[in-house]
Protein backbone atom coordinates (compact mmCIF):
# COMPACT_ATOMS: atom_id res chain seq x y z
CA UNK A 1 0.00 0.00 0.00
CA UNK A 2 1.50 3.27 -1.12
CA UNK A 3 0.09 6.70 -0.27
CA UNK A 4 1.50 9.93 -1.59
CA UNK A 5 0.33 13.33 -0.41
CA UNK A 6 1.47 16.81 -1.36
CA UNK A 7 4.59 15.49 -3.06
CA UNK A 8 6.64 18.27 -4.60
CA UNK A 9 10.04 18.01 -6.19
CA UNK A 10 12.02 21.15 -6.78
CA UNK A 11 15.24 21.76 -8.65
CA UNK A 12 17.38 24.86 -8.46
CA UNK A 13 15.52 26.15 -11.53
CA UNK A 14 12.04 25.70 -10.07
CA UNK A 15 9.41 23.14 -9.18
CA UNK A 16 9.29 20.01 -11.36
CA UNK A 17 6.50 18.25 -9.51
CA UNK A 18 3.82 20.11 -7.57
CA UNK A 19 1.53 18.79 -4.91
CA UNK A 20 1.02 15.28 -6.28
CA UNK A 21 -1.20 12.88 -4.38
CA UNK A 22 -1.98 9.27 -5.16
CA UNK A 23 -2.65 5.96 -3.49
CA UNK A 24 -2.37 2.43 -4.77
CA UNK A 25 -3.82 -0.44 -2.75
CA UNK A 26 -2.92 -4.10 -3.33
CA UNK A 27 -4.45 -5.28 -6.60
CA UNK A 28 -5.28 -1.74 -7.68
CA UNK A 29 -4.12 -0.48 -11.06
CA UNK A 30 -3.47 3.23 -11.45
CA UNK A 31 -2.46 4.88 -14.71
CA UNK A 32 -0.43 8.06 -15.07
CA UNK A 33 -0.53 9.82 -18.43
CA UNK A 34 1.02 12.99 -19.72
CA UNK A 35 3.44 14.01 -22.41
CA UNK A 36 7.21 14.02 -22.10
CA UNK A 37 8.34 16.50 -19.49
CA UNK A 38 5.20 16.26 -17.39
CA UNK A 39 7.08 14.65 -14.51
CA UNK A 40 5.80 11.09 -14.85
CA UNK A 41 9.19 9.42 -14.71
CA UNK A 42 10.35 11.60 -11.85
CA UNK A 43 7.23 10.62 -9.95
CA UNK A 44 8.09 6.95 -10.50
CA UNK A 45 11.68 7.53 -9.42
CA UNK A 46 10.53 9.29 -6.26
CA UNK A 47 8.41 6.27 -5.32
CA UNK A 48 11.54 4.11 -5.62
CA UNK A 49 13.65 6.58 -3.64
CA UNK A 50 15.81 7.17 -6.69
CA UNK A 51 15.34 10.90 -7.23
CA UNK A 52 18.55 12.28 -8.80
CA UNK A 53 20.91 14.16 -6.48
CA UNK A 54 20.37 17.87 -6.22
CA UNK A 55 16.56 17.81 -6.25
CA UNK A 56 14.65 18.53 -3.07
CA UNK A 57 11.67 16.35 -2.26
CA UNK A 58 8.93 17.53 0.09
CA UNK A 59 5.55 16.12 1.05
CA UNK A 60 4.70 12.64 2.19
CA UNK A 61 5.41 9.21 0.70
CA UNK A 62 3.99 6.53 2.95
CA UNK A 63 4.79 2.94 2.15
CA UNK A 64 3.00 0.39 4.33
CA UNK A 65 2.41 3.17 6.79
CA UNK A 66 6.07 4.16 7.08
CA UNK A 67 6.99 7.69 6.07
CA UNK A 68 9.72 7.42 3.44
CA UNK A 69 10.05 11.02 2.32
CA UNK A 70 13.55 12.05 3.32
CA UNK A 71 14.54 8.48 4.24
CA UNK A 72 18.14 7.52 3.51
CA UNK A 73 19.42 5.19 0.82
CA UNK A 74 19.70 2.13 3.06
CA UNK A 75 16.09 2.48 4.26
CA UNK A 76 14.94 2.68 0.66
CA UNK A 77 17.10 -0.28 -0.34
CA UNK A 78 15.33 -2.44 2.23
CA UNK A 79 12.02 -1.69 0.52
CA UNK A 80 13.11 -1.93 -3.09
CA UNK A 81 12.39 -5.24 -4.79
CA UNK A 82 10.44 -6.50 -1.75
CA UNK A 83 7.82 -3.74 -1.41
CA UNK A 84 7.97 -2.05 -4.76
CA UNK A 85 9.74 -2.84 -7.99
CA UNK A 86 10.06 -1.02 -11.24
CA UNK A 87 10.29 -1.82 -14.92
CA UNK A 88 11.68 0.57 -17.45
CA UNK A 89 10.97 2.15 -20.76
CA UNK A 90 13.83 0.70 -22.76
CA UNK A 91 14.13 -3.05 -22.37
CA UNK A 92 17.14 -2.77 -24.68
CA UNK A 93 19.18 -0.75 -22.23
CA UNK A 94 17.70 -1.85 -18.92
CA UNK A 95 19.59 -5.15 -19.00
CA UNK A 96 23.32 -5.35 -18.45
CA UNK A 97 24.69 -6.42 -21.86
CA UNK A 98 27.48 -8.42 -20.23
CA UNK A 99 25.36 -10.58 -17.90
CA UNK A 100 23.28 -13.63 -18.66
CA UNK A 101 19.65 -12.67 -18.10
CA UNK A 102 19.21 -15.64 -15.75
CA UNK A 103 21.95 -14.26 -13.49
CA UNK A 104 20.37 -10.81 -13.53
CA UNK A 105 17.06 -12.24 -12.35
CA UNK A 106 18.67 -14.60 -9.82
CA UNK A 107 20.67 -11.77 -8.23
CA UNK A 108 17.91 -10.27 -6.03
CA UNK A 109 16.72 -13.78 -5.13
CA UNK A 110 20.14 -14.63 -3.74
CA UNK A 111 20.68 -11.28 -2.06
CA UNK A 112 17.26 -10.53 -0.65
CA UNK A 113 15.66 -13.93 -0.17
CA UNK A 114 18.88 -15.72 0.71
CA UNK A 115 18.31 -18.48 -1.82
CA UNK A 116 21.16 -20.78 -2.83
CA UNK A 117 22.28 -20.27 -6.44
CA UNK A 118 20.62 -23.52 -7.47
CA UNK A 119 17.28 -22.57 -5.87
CA UNK A 120 17.54 -19.05 -7.27
CA UNK A 121 17.94 -20.51 -10.74
CA UNK A 122 14.84 -22.64 -10.27
CA UNK A 123 12.88 -19.63 -9.04
CA UNK A 124 14.14 -17.56 -11.98
CA UNK A 125 12.96 -20.34 -14.27
CA UNK A 126 9.53 -20.28 -12.63
CA UNK A 127 9.40 -16.48 -13.03
CA UNK A 128 10.35 -16.76 -16.70
CA UNK A 129 7.56 -19.25 -17.08
CA UNK A 130 5.08 -17.01 -15.28
CA UNK A 131 5.95 -14.00 -17.44
CA UNK A 132 5.45 -16.02 -20.60
CA UNK A 133 9.05 -16.20 -21.77
CA UNK A 134 9.34 -18.78 -24.50
CA UNK A 135 11.78 -21.62 -23.96
CA UNK A 136 12.67 -20.31 -20.46
CA UNK A 137 15.28 -22.98 -19.72
CA UNK A 138 17.44 -21.87 -22.64
CA UNK A 139 16.80 -18.15 -22.07
CA UNK A 140 18.31 -18.28 -18.58
CA UNK A 141 21.82 -18.60 -19.97
CA UNK A 142 21.39 -16.13 -22.83
CA UNK A 143 22.62 -12.57 -23.06
CA UNK A 144 20.28 -9.59 -23.65
CA UNK A 145 21.34 -9.17 -27.28
CA UNK A 146 20.03 -12.66 -28.04
CA UNK A 147 16.50 -11.69 -26.96
CA UNK A 148 13.82 -9.71 -28.77
CA UNK A 149 12.42 -6.50 -27.26
CA UNK A 150 9.28 -8.18 -25.96
CA UNK A 151 11.25 -11.04 -24.41
CA UNK A 152 13.60 -8.56 -22.75
CA UNK A 153 10.69 -6.65 -21.27
CA UNK A 154 9.38 -9.96 -19.91
CA UNK A 155 12.80 -10.63 -18.37
CA UNK A 156 12.62 -7.23 -16.70
CA UNK A 157 9.15 -7.99 -15.42
CA UNK A 158 10.45 -11.32 -14.08
CA UNK A 159 13.28 -9.40 -12.37
CA UNK A 160 10.79 -6.97 -10.86
CA UNK A 161 8.56 -9.79 -9.60
CA UNK A 162 11.47 -11.73 -8.09
CA UNK A 163 10.86 -10.74 -4.48
CA UNK A 164 7.03 -10.56 -4.65
CA UNK A 165 6.64 -6.78 -4.51
CA UNK A 166 3.33 -5.24 -3.42
CA UNK A 167 3.60 -2.52 -6.02
CA UNK A 168 4.94 -2.69 -9.53
CA UNK A 169 5.85 0.62 -11.14
CA UNK A 170 5.90 0.36 -14.92
CA UNK A 171 7.50 3.42 -16.53
CA UNK A 172 6.33 3.45 -20.15
CA UNK A 173 6.90 -0.29 -20.48
CA UNK A 174 5.38 -0.46 -23.95
CA UNK A 175 6.83 2.66 -25.56
CA UNK A 176 9.78 0.88 -27.14
CA UNK A 177 7.75 -2.10 -28.31
CA UNK A 178 5.65 -2.58 -31.41
CA UNK A 179 1.88 -2.45 -31.00
CA UNK A 180 1.31 -6.18 -31.03
CA UNK A 181 3.97 -6.93 -28.43
CA UNK A 182 2.81 -3.94 -26.38
CA UNK A 183 -0.69 -5.40 -26.27
CA UNK A 184 0.61 -8.69 -24.91
CA UNK A 185 2.80 -6.97 -22.32
CA UNK A 186 -0.12 -4.91 -20.99
CA UNK A 187 -2.27 -8.04 -20.77
CA UNK A 188 0.53 -9.78 -18.90
CA UNK A 189 0.77 -6.87 -16.43
CA UNK A 190 -2.98 -6.94 -15.78
CA UNK A 191 -2.93 -10.69 -15.27
CA UNK A 192 0.04 -10.53 -12.90
CA UNK A 193 -1.51 -7.69 -10.88
CA UNK A 194 -4.73 -9.67 -10.51
CA UNK A 195 -3.14 -13.04 -9.75
CA UNK A 196 -0.64 -11.66 -7.27
CA UNK A 197 -2.92 -9.00 -5.71
CA UNK A 198 -0.19 -6.55 -6.61
CA UNK A 199 -0.64 -2.82 -7.08
CA UNK A 200 0.31 -1.49 -10.49
CA UNK A 201 1.36 2.04 -11.30
CA UNK A 202 1.31 2.22 -15.06
CA UNK A 203 2.98 5.25 -16.58
CA UNK A 204 2.44 5.88 -20.25
CA UNK A 205 1.54 8.39 -22.89
CA UNK A 206 -0.28 5.67 -24.82
CA UNK A 207 -3.93 6.20 -23.92
CA UNK A 208 -4.96 2.91 -25.49
CA UNK A 209 -2.48 1.00 -23.35
CA UNK A 210 -3.62 2.88 -20.25
CA UNK A 211 -7.28 2.18 -20.92
CA UNK A 212 -6.55 -1.54 -21.33
CA UNK A 213 -4.42 -1.73 -18.24
CA UNK A 214 -5.74 0.49 -15.49
CA UNK A 215 -8.85 1.10 -13.39
CA UNK A 216 -8.03 4.60 -12.29
CA UNK A 217 -6.21 7.33 -14.15
CA UNK A 218 -4.19 10.39 -13.28
CA UNK A 219 -3.43 12.98 -15.96
CA UNK A 220 -0.31 15.06 -15.44
CA UNK A 221 0.82 18.23 -17.12
CA UNK A 222 3.94 20.23 -16.36
CA UNK A 223 4.41 18.60 -12.97
CA UNK A 224 0.81 19.04 -11.84
CA UNK A 225 -1.96 16.48 -11.65
CA UNK A 226 -4.70 18.11 -13.71
CA UNK A 227 -7.34 15.41 -13.62
CA UNK A 228 -7.99 12.10 -11.95
CA UNK A 229 -10.81 9.58 -11.91
CA UNK A 230 -11.93 6.19 -13.11
CA UNK A 231 -10.04 5.43 -16.33
CA UNK A 232 -13.13 4.65 -18.40
CA UNK A 233 -14.94 7.79 -17.20
CA UNK A 234 -12.02 10.12 -17.73
CA UNK A 235 -11.44 8.82 -21.23
CA UNK A 236 -15.15 8.91 -22.08
CA UNK A 237 -15.83 12.38 -20.75
CA UNK A 238 -12.62 14.29 -20.05
CA UNK A 239 -13.21 17.24 -17.73
CA UNK A 240 -9.92 19.04 -18.26
CA UNK A 241 -9.11 20.66 -21.63
CA UNK A 242 -5.66 19.03 -21.56
CA UNK A 243 -7.13 15.53 -21.22
CA UNK A 244 -9.55 16.35 -24.00
CA UNK A 245 -6.63 17.56 -26.14
CA UNK A 246 -4.69 14.37 -25.50
CA UNK A 247 -7.70 12.28 -26.44
CA UNK A 248 -8.41 14.11 -29.67
CA UNK A 249 -4.75 13.84 -30.66
CA UNK A 250 -5.05 10.07 -30.92
CA UNK A 251 -4.71 8.85 -34.48
CA UNK A 252 -7.82 6.94 -35.51
CA UNK A 253 -8.14 4.48 -38.35
CA UNK A 254 -11.71 5.53 -39.15
CA UNK A 255 -10.69 9.10 -39.82
CA UNK A 256 -7.55 8.15 -41.67
CA UNK A 257 -6.86 10.43 -44.60
CA UNK A 258 -9.99 12.48 -44.04
CA UNK A 259 -8.61 14.96 -41.57
CA UNK A 260 -5.41 16.33 -40.18
CA UNK A 261 -4.54 14.85 -36.82
CA UNK A 262 -5.48 17.47 -34.22
CA UNK A 263 -2.59 18.42 -31.98
CA UNK A 264 -2.05 20.42 -28.85
CA UNK A 265 -0.03 23.41 -30.08
CA UNK A 266 3.50 23.84 -28.74
CA UNK A 267 5.24 21.60 -26.22
CA UNK A 268 5.64 21.48 -22.46
CA UNK A 269 7.86 24.45 -21.52
CA UNK A 270 10.91 23.76 -19.34
CA UNK A 271 10.13 23.94 -15.58
CA UNK A 272 11.47 27.47 -15.10
CA UNK A 273 9.27 28.82 -17.94
CA UNK A 274 5.99 27.22 -16.88
CA UNK A 275 3.19 29.74 -16.24
CA UNK A 276 2.52 30.56 -12.62
CA UNK A 277 -1.18 29.82 -12.74
CA UNK A 278 -2.62 26.90 -14.62
CA UNK A 279 0.37 25.16 -16.16
CA UNK A 280 -1.59 24.48 -19.32
CA UNK A 281 -2.38 28.13 -19.98
CA UNK A 282 -0.72 29.37 -23.13
CA UNK A 283 -1.47 26.10 -24.92
CA UNK A 284 -5.10 25.74 -23.91
CA UNK A 285 -7.77 26.47 -26.52
CA UNK A 286 -10.37 27.53 -23.97
CA UNK A 287 -8.26 29.85 -21.90
CA UNK A 288 -9.94 32.61 -19.88
CA UNK A 289 -8.44 35.67 -18.23
CA UNK A 290 -7.39 34.26 -14.87
CA UNK A 291 -5.84 31.01 -16.18
CA UNK A 292 -2.29 32.35 -16.52
CA UNK A 293 -2.22 34.12 -13.17
CA UNK A 294 -4.15 31.93 -10.78
CA UNK A 295 -3.68 28.26 -10.01
CA UNK A 296 -7.01 26.42 -10.41
CA UNK A 297 -8.35 24.40 -7.48
CA UNK A 298 -9.53 20.83 -7.91
CA UNK A 299 -13.23 20.53 -8.69
CA UNK A 300 -14.96 17.27 -7.91
CA UNK A 301 -16.49 15.89 -11.09
CA UNK A 302 -17.67 12.53 -9.81
CA UNK A 303 -17.12 10.50 -6.62
CA UNK A 304 -13.35 10.15 -6.22
CA UNK A 305 -12.72 12.15 -9.39
CA UNK A 306 -11.61 15.70 -9.88
CA UNK A 307 -10.06 18.08 -12.35
CA UNK A 308 -8.25 21.35 -11.77
CA UNK A 309 -9.55 23.90 -14.26
CA UNK A 310 -11.00 27.41 -13.93
CA UNK A 311 -13.69 26.59 -16.47
CA UNK A 312 -15.04 23.85 -14.21
CA UNK A 313 -14.94 26.19 -11.25
CA UNK A 314 -16.89 28.79 -13.17
CA UNK A 315 -19.38 26.19 -14.31
CA UNK A 316 -19.77 24.76 -10.80
CA UNK A 317 -20.38 28.26 -9.48
CA UNK A 318 -22.86 28.94 -12.25
CA UNK A 319 -24.73 25.76 -11.43
CA UNK A 320 -24.71 26.57 -7.71
CA UNK A 321 -26.08 30.09 -8.20
CA UNK B 1 31.50 -9.90 -37.15
CA UNK B 2 33.55 -11.37 -39.98
CA UNK B 3 33.83 -8.08 -41.86
CA UNK B 4 35.40 -6.34 -38.86
CA UNK B 5 38.97 -5.64 -39.93
CA UNK B 6 41.72 -5.67 -37.36
CA UNK B 7 43.71 -2.47 -37.44
CA UNK B 8 47.38 -2.73 -38.45
CA UNK B 9 48.30 -1.13 -35.12
CA UNK B 10 46.66 -3.98 -33.29
CA UNK B 11 48.28 -6.69 -35.38
CA UNK B 12 51.79 -5.23 -35.28
CA UNK B 13 51.46 -4.39 -31.58
CA UNK B 14 50.21 -7.85 -30.70
CA UNK B 15 53.03 -9.45 -32.70
CA UNK B 16 55.73 -7.37 -30.98
CA UNK B 17 54.21 -7.95 -27.54
CA UNK B 18 54.02 -11.68 -28.19
CA UNK B 19 57.66 -11.66 -29.27
CA UNK B 20 58.87 -9.77 -26.18
CA UNK B 21 56.73 -11.80 -23.76
CA UNK B 22 57.75 -15.05 -25.47
CA UNK B 23 61.44 -14.23 -25.11
CA UNK B 24 60.89 -13.15 -21.50
CA UNK B 25 59.15 -16.44 -20.68
CA UNK B 26 61.77 -18.45 -22.52
CA UNK B 27 64.54 -16.78 -20.51
CA UNK B 28 63.13 -18.37 -17.37
CA UNK B 29 63.84 -21.88 -18.61
CA UNK B 30 66.54 -21.38 -21.23
CA UNK B 31 69.19 -18.94 -22.35
CA UNK B 32 72.03 -19.70 -24.77
CA UNK B 33 74.55 -19.12 -21.95
CA UNK B 34 74.22 -18.39 -18.26
CA UNK B 35 73.76 -14.63 -18.39
CA UNK B 36 76.06 -13.69 -15.51
CA UNK B 37 79.09 -15.86 -16.28
CA UNK B 38 82.16 -13.67 -16.76
CA UNK B 39 84.76 -14.75 -19.27
CA UNK B 40 87.28 -11.95 -19.65
CA UNK B 41 89.25 -13.86 -22.28
CA UNK B 42 86.19 -13.60 -24.52
CA UNK B 43 85.44 -9.87 -23.93
CA UNK B 44 84.08 -7.83 -26.83
CA UNK B 45 83.72 -10.99 -28.90
CA UNK B 46 81.98 -10.26 -32.21
CA UNK B 47 78.76 -11.98 -33.23
CA UNK B 48 79.36 -15.66 -33.92
CA UNK B 49 77.60 -19.01 -33.80
CA UNK B 50 78.72 -19.29 -30.16
CA UNK B 51 77.64 -15.78 -29.10
CA UNK B 52 74.87 -14.63 -31.46
CA UNK B 53 75.28 -10.96 -30.72
CA UNK B 54 78.75 -11.17 -29.26
CA UNK B 55 79.84 -10.49 -25.67
CA UNK B 56 80.22 -7.42 -23.48
CA UNK B 57 83.24 -5.89 -21.73
CA UNK B 58 83.34 -8.78 -19.24
CA UNK B 59 82.78 -11.49 -21.84
CA UNK B 60 79.13 -12.13 -20.85
CA UNK B 61 76.81 -13.36 -23.59
CA UNK B 62 74.77 -10.42 -24.89
CA UNK B 63 71.73 -12.42 -26.08
CA UNK B 64 71.38 -14.15 -22.72
CA UNK B 65 71.57 -10.83 -20.88
CA UNK B 66 68.99 -9.23 -23.15
CA UNK B 67 66.64 -12.18 -22.65
CA UNK B 68 66.88 -12.14 -18.86
CA UNK B 69 66.53 -8.35 -18.92
CA UNK B 70 63.32 -8.75 -20.93
CA UNK B 71 62.01 -11.05 -18.18
CA UNK B 72 62.94 -8.54 -15.46
CA UNK B 73 61.42 -5.70 -17.39
CA UNK B 74 58.13 -7.56 -17.95
CA UNK B 75 58.01 -8.63 -14.32
CA UNK B 76 58.49 -5.07 -13.06
CA UNK B 77 55.92 -3.66 -15.51
CA UNK B 78 53.41 -6.39 -14.72
CA UNK B 79 53.69 -6.01 -10.95
CA UNK B 80 53.71 -2.21 -11.04
CA UNK B 81 50.87 -1.79 -13.51
CA UNK B 82 48.94 -4.65 -11.88
CA UNK B 83 49.12 -3.12 -8.41
CA UNK B 84 48.44 0.38 -9.75
CA UNK B 85 45.52 -0.87 -11.81
CA UNK B 86 43.84 -2.84 -9.00
CA UNK B 87 44.24 -0.07 -6.41
CA UNK B 88 43.48 2.76 -8.81
CA UNK B 89 40.41 1.10 -10.31
CA UNK B 90 39.08 0.25 -6.85
CA UNK B 91 39.45 3.88 -5.83
CA UNK B 92 37.81 5.04 -9.05
CA UNK B 93 34.88 2.67 -8.53
CA UNK B 94 34.54 3.79 -4.93
CA UNK B 95 34.60 7.44 -5.97
CA UNK B 96 31.89 6.89 -8.58
CA UNK B 97 29.77 4.77 -6.25
CA UNK B 98 29.87 7.14 -3.28
CA UNK B 99 29.93 10.49 -5.03
CA UNK B 100 29.86 13.62 -2.89
CA UNK B 101 32.84 14.42 -0.72
CA UNK B 102 34.30 10.90 -0.98
CA UNK B 103 34.61 11.35 -4.73
CA UNK B 104 36.02 14.85 -4.33
CA UNK B 105 38.60 13.66 -1.79
CA UNK B 106 39.75 10.72 -3.90
CA UNK B 107 40.03 12.77 -7.05
CA UNK B 108 41.86 15.68 -5.40
CA UNK B 109 44.37 13.30 -3.80
CA UNK B 110 44.76 11.71 -7.24
CA UNK B 111 45.58 15.14 -8.66
CA UNK B 112 48.30 15.40 -6.03
CA UNK B 113 49.63 12.03 -7.17
CA UNK B 114 49.64 13.25 -10.75
CA UNK B 115 51.70 16.25 -9.77
CA UNK B 116 54.39 14.02 -8.24
CA UNK B 117 57.05 12.89 -10.78
CA UNK B 118 57.77 9.15 -10.71
CA UNK B 119 61.49 9.76 -11.01
CA UNK B 120 61.56 11.97 -7.95
CA UNK B 121 59.55 9.44 -5.99
CA UNK B 122 61.90 6.62 -7.05
CA UNK B 123 64.95 8.66 -6.05
CA UNK B 124 63.35 9.32 -2.67
CA UNK B 125 62.58 5.63 -2.15
CA UNK B 126 66.05 4.62 -3.33
CA UNK B 127 67.61 7.06 -0.90
CA UNK B 128 65.57 5.60 1.94
CA UNK B 129 65.65 1.88 1.14
CA UNK B 130 68.58 1.52 -1.26
CA UNK B 131 68.17 1.08 -5.01
CA UNK B 132 66.49 -2.13 -6.16
CA UNK B 133 63.85 -3.40 -8.56
CA UNK B 134 61.31 -3.33 -5.71
CA UNK B 135 61.82 0.41 -5.44
CA UNK B 136 61.09 0.69 -9.15
CA UNK B 137 57.95 -1.42 -8.81
CA UNK B 138 56.63 0.66 -5.91
CA UNK B 139 57.41 3.95 -7.65
CA UNK B 140 55.71 2.97 -10.90
CA UNK B 141 52.73 1.43 -9.09
CA UNK B 142 52.35 4.62 -7.11
CA UNK B 143 52.15 6.87 -10.16
CA UNK B 144 49.75 4.43 -11.82
CA UNK B 145 47.16 4.60 -9.02
CA UNK B 146 45.83 8.08 -9.85
CA UNK B 147 45.87 7.32 -13.57
CA UNK B 148 43.62 4.29 -13.16
CA UNK B 149 41.50 6.03 -10.54
CA UNK B 150 40.77 8.81 -12.99
CA UNK B 151 40.07 6.56 -15.98
CA UNK B 152 37.84 4.16 -14.06
CA UNK B 153 35.93 6.90 -12.26
CA UNK B 154 35.12 8.69 -15.50
CA UNK B 155 33.96 5.48 -17.15
CA UNK B 156 32.08 4.33 -14.03
CA UNK B 157 30.22 7.63 -13.72
CA UNK B 158 28.88 7.08 -17.22
CA UNK B 159 27.82 3.52 -16.48
CA UNK B 160 26.07 4.62 -13.26
CA UNK B 161 23.59 6.48 -15.45
CA UNK B 162 22.80 3.52 -17.66
CA UNK B 163 19.31 2.19 -17.36
CA UNK B 164 20.44 -1.27 -16.29
CA UNK B 165 22.08 0.25 -13.27
CA UNK B 166 18.79 1.97 -12.39
CA UNK B 167 17.14 -1.41 -12.84
CA UNK B 168 19.68 -3.01 -10.50
CA UNK B 169 19.09 -0.25 -7.94
CA UNK B 170 15.35 -0.73 -8.30
CA UNK B 171 15.98 -4.40 -7.57
CA UNK B 172 17.49 -3.35 -4.25
CA UNK B 173 21.16 -3.89 -5.09
CA UNK B 174 23.64 -1.99 -2.96
CA UNK B 175 26.36 0.24 -4.30
CA UNK B 176 29.07 -2.32 -3.69
CA UNK B 177 27.24 -5.14 -5.46
CA UNK B 178 26.38 -2.87 -8.39
CA UNK B 179 29.98 -1.72 -8.68
CA UNK B 180 31.21 -5.30 -8.77
CA UNK B 181 28.54 -6.91 -10.94
CA UNK B 182 27.51 -4.13 -13.28
CA UNK B 183 30.01 -1.28 -13.31
CA UNK B 184 33.32 -3.16 -13.31
CA UNK B 185 32.57 -5.46 -16.28
CA UNK B 186 31.34 -2.51 -18.29
CA UNK B 187 34.40 -0.34 -17.67
CA UNK B 188 36.85 -3.21 -18.29
CA UNK B 189 37.56 -2.12 -21.87
CA UNK B 190 38.96 1.37 -21.16
CA UNK B 191 40.82 0.06 -18.10
CA UNK B 192 42.49 -2.71 -20.12
CA UNK B 193 43.44 -0.24 -22.85
CA UNK B 194 44.93 2.07 -20.23
CA UNK B 195 46.80 -0.84 -18.64
CA UNK B 196 48.38 -1.76 -21.97
CA UNK B 197 49.54 1.80 -22.55
CA UNK B 198 50.80 2.12 -18.98
CA UNK B 199 52.71 -1.12 -19.52
CA UNK B 200 54.73 0.65 -22.23
CA UNK B 201 55.30 3.64 -19.96
CA UNK B 202 56.35 1.32 -17.13
CA UNK B 203 58.96 -0.40 -19.33
CA UNK B 204 60.37 2.99 -20.26
CA UNK B 205 60.38 4.18 -16.66
CA UNK B 206 62.07 1.01 -15.47
CA UNK B 207 64.75 1.45 -18.14
CA UNK B 208 65.24 5.09 -17.12
CA UNK B 209 65.49 4.28 -13.42
CA UNK B 210 67.90 1.40 -14.04
CA UNK B 211 69.95 3.66 -16.30
CA UNK B 212 70.25 6.06 -13.38
CA UNK B 213 71.30 3.16 -11.18
CA UNK B 214 68.15 3.19 -9.07
CA UNK B 215 66.75 -0.06 -10.44
CA UNK B 216 68.23 -3.46 -11.19
CA UNK B 217 71.52 -4.01 -9.39
CA UNK B 218 74.36 -6.09 -10.87
CA UNK B 219 74.46 -8.88 -11.79
CA UNK B 220 70.70 -8.72 -12.58
CA UNK B 221 70.63 -7.49 -16.16
CA UNK B 222 68.36 -4.67 -17.23
CA UNK B 223 68.11 -2.90 -20.55
CA UNK B 224 68.49 0.46 -18.90
CA UNK B 225 71.60 -0.49 -16.94
CA UNK B 226 73.13 -2.20 -19.98
CA UNK B 227 72.69 1.10 -21.81
CA UNK B 228 74.40 3.09 -19.10
CA UNK B 229 77.31 0.63 -18.93
CA UNK B 230 77.68 0.70 -22.70
CA UNK B 231 77.70 4.47 -22.73
CA UNK B 232 81.39 4.76 -21.88
CA UNK B 233 82.21 2.14 -24.51
CA UNK B 234 80.22 3.78 -27.30
CA UNK B 235 83.21 4.17 -29.66
CA UNK B 236 84.72 0.82 -28.77
CA UNK B 237 81.65 -1.37 -28.95
CA UNK B 238 78.53 0.51 -30.15
CA UNK B 239 76.54 -2.73 -30.48
CA UNK B 240 76.45 -2.99 -26.65
CA UNK B 241 74.27 0.15 -26.60
CA UNK B 242 72.37 -0.49 -29.80
CA UNK B 243 70.88 -3.88 -28.86
CA UNK B 244 69.40 -2.97 -25.46
CA UNK B 245 68.18 0.29 -26.97
CA UNK B 246 66.47 -1.62 -29.73
CA UNK B 247 64.89 -3.96 -27.18
CA UNK B 248 63.41 -1.01 -25.24
CA UNK B 249 62.19 0.45 -28.52
CA UNK B 250 60.51 -2.77 -29.63
CA UNK B 251 58.85 -3.45 -26.27
CA UNK B 252 57.54 0.10 -25.82
CA UNK B 253 56.38 0.34 -29.42
CA UNK B 254 54.66 -3.05 -29.16
CA UNK B 255 52.64 -2.21 -26.06
CA UNK B 256 51.91 1.29 -27.33
CA UNK B 257 50.54 0.01 -30.64
CA UNK B 258 48.60 -2.76 -28.91
CA UNK B 259 46.99 -0.23 -26.58
CA UNK B 260 46.10 2.04 -29.50
CA UNK B 261 44.70 -0.87 -31.47
CA UNK B 262 42.61 -2.07 -28.53
CA UNK B 263 41.28 1.42 -28.01
CA UNK B 264 40.28 1.68 -31.66
CA UNK B 265 38.52 -1.65 -31.38
CA UNK B 266 36.63 -1.00 -28.16
CA UNK B 267 35.83 2.71 -28.19
CA UNK B 268 32.26 2.92 -29.49
CA UNK B 269 32.74 6.46 -30.75
CA UNK B 270 35.62 5.42 -32.97
CA UNK B 271 33.78 2.30 -34.12
CA UNK B 272 30.84 4.44 -35.21
CA UNK B 273 33.11 6.89 -37.04
CA UNK B 274 34.74 4.09 -38.97
CA UNK B 275 31.39 2.65 -40.01
CA UNK B 276 30.12 6.01 -41.19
Amino acid sequence: MIEVEGLSITSAAGPILRDVGLHVAPGERLGVVGESGSGKTLLAMSLMGMVPDGLSVTGSIRIDGAEMCGADESAWRRLRARRMAMIFQEPMSALNPLRRVGDTVAEPLIRHLGLAPRAARDKALALFDETGILDPERRLSQYPHQLSGGQRQRVLIALALACDPELLIADEPTTALDANVALRITRLLVRLAEERRMGLLFISHDLAAVSRTTERLMVMYGGDVVETGATAEVLRAPAHPYTAGLLSARPSLAAHGKRRLPTIPGSVPPPQELPRGCRFSGRCGQEIARCAAEMPQPVTTAPDSWAACHLLQARAKGAGA
Amino acid sequence: MSERRLSPNLVIGAALVTLVCGVALLSVIWTPHPHAVINVAQKFAPASAEHWLGTDQLGRDLVSQLMVAAGNSMMVAMLAVGVGCVLGTSLGLLAAARGGWTEEAIMRVSDLGFAFPALLFAIMLAAAYGPSLSVVVVAIAFINIPIFARVSRAAANQVWHREYVYAARAAGMGRFAISRDHILPNIAAPVIVQATIEFAVAILTEAALSYLGLGAQPPAPSWGRMLSEAQTLMYLAPQLAIWPGLCIFVAVLGFGLLGDGLRDMTDPRLVRERRA
